[in-house]
């Protein structure tokens, strides 16, 4: 995709509200980095590539007074529509730029592998970083191998053509999923013990969530209820995270952001895809799906619960 | 080697499960004493988070009990804790806890005698796993 289509779509948008959410250039480390456009000039810095892997989204509560534009993804505007069912934003507030999406690189995983700070350039089927180059699909986003939202679910305004994207290419099958899959039940208690045994607490699973809005209510936290003391310690960053986890149901997009901003790399995703599958095949609902859905754990439906079982 | 005592937390609502608990006693059916009871105005009120953390403080076993659906003093109550509890019943596994030391059930106000009998079942298989 051109820039030709972004900023003249950015521009066009500025003209009825006070901000847009889109992304820039970092000219350090020459990667995507999220920006915010107040003017037209400002708007000429926009960029939409490859490594624009933030979900923008998560700005929408905390702009709740202003117009906004943001520039989405497919994933993202799952996020949105998410949040609009949950009744954090209003519709009418907001004005989407939905941008085709070729799918995202795993920019923090790039790095380790081959370099931090290396320059990231996406190019024909492969990921060239300074000198070597690897196929795009090794190194794309967990999320973006199983996408199925190409298409994003609103859109006000397309940059592209959002609807003519190549397809997702097959999930990697060596990776930790599988391995957790294998495990028994005790392995996976010893498991979650060891990985929560690194957290530090810092709560960026829950900055970086966009679906995280309670803010300054936030369970993990709080002293009443106490559901969890604030000791770094596996036991209770495991419950922090079953706070968190638990009242994700149902809410969910699966947009990765909490493990992406995880900075000792817990794979938290492990429990949330589980519990989207789970939601998914006992309501038949994904979270940000449609305007129309009702957010299933605050329903109920006498015909059909309790087949389950 | 199983453990010979286990303790079960049971969350009952107030109007169903507890007072059929309640009947099981007086009517002295047998049942073991690995349960301890809580007493909630309604399953609806269960937090998931609530079984989480009655695992996390060392239970062996958690066990929600409430009136049958249909029959909620609060006439939904229930309904939605269906949904939630089963959500929580299937992410066990993932969270490194046995399914089987989790339940949840329906016991009215008059089936003291299957009280008993959940108690007495749900004892034994939790007695498996632990």
């Amino acid at each position: 995709m051109s820039m030709n289509d972004l900023i003249p779509a950015i521009k066009k948008v500025l003209e009825e509200v006070d901000v847009v959410l889109g992304w820039t250039r970092s000219p350090a480390a020459g990667v995507a980095v999220p920006a915010r456009f107040h003017t037209p000039d400002e708007a000429d810095g926009a960029i939409f590539d490859s490594t624009c892997i933030h979900n923008l989204a998560v700005h929408l509560p905390r702009l709740k007074n202003s117009k906004v534009g943001i520039v989405a993804k497919g994933c993202d505007a799952r996020s949105i529509v998410q949040l609009i069912v949950e009744g954090e934003v209003s519709r009418d507030r907001i004005r989407v730029i939905g941008v085709p999406c070729p799918g995202v690189i795993d920019v923090k995983r790039a790095w380790r592998c081959y370099g931090f700070g290396k320059k990231i350039e996406d190019a024909g089927g492969r990921v060239h970083m300074e000198g070597r180059s690897v196929p795009r699909e090794e190194i794309l986003l967990h999320k973006c191998h199983q996408c199925r939202d190409q298409e994003p679910v609103i859109v006000d305004l397309a940059a592209g053509d959002v609807t003519s994207m190549t397809p997702p290419p097959p999930p990697d099958k060596s990776g930790i999923r599988e391995r957790f899959a294998a495990m028994s039940i005790t392995e996976r208690r010893e498991f979650w013990r060891e990985q929560f045994s690194r957290c530090i607490r810092c709560y960026a699973c829950r900055e970086a969530c966009p679906l995280c809005f309670c803010r300054d209510v936030c369970s993990m936290q709080t002293r009443e209820p106490h559901w969890t003391g604030g000791q770094v310690n596996a036991i209770e960053s495991e419950m922090a995270q079953q706070v968190r986890i638990s009242h994700m149901a149902g809410r969910c997009t699966g947009c990765e952001e909490c493990e992406r901003a995880c900075p000792v790399g817990i794979p938290l995703m492990l429990l949330l895809e589980e519990q989207n599958k789970i939601i998914e095949e006992l309501f038949a609902y994904r979270a940000g799906a449609s305007l129309e859905d009702k957010p299933p754990l605050l329903t109920y439906d006498i015909n059909r619960d309790g087949g389950w079982r | 080697m199983p453990k010979t005592e286990v303790k079960i937390i049971g969350f009952l609502c107030n109007w169903c499960s507890y007072a059929g608990a309640d009947m099981a006693g007086t009517a002295r059916m047998k049942q073991p004493a690995s349960l301890r009871a809580v007493r909630l105005p309604c399953t609806g009120r269960v937090n998931p988070l609530l079984v989480l953390k009655a695992f996390r403080e060392g239970a062996d076993g958690v066990l929600v009990s409430g009136c049958h659906p249909g029959d909620c003093h609060y006439n939904e109550g229930n309904y939605y804790a269906r949904r939630r509890l089963e959500v929580l019943e299937r992410m066990l596994p993932a969270l490194g806890i046995d399914p089987a030391r989790f339940r949840y059930t329906w016991v009215s106000a008059s089936e003291g005698a299957k009280w008993a009998d959940v108690v007495n079942e749900f004892t034994q298989q939790v007695k498996q796993v632990i």
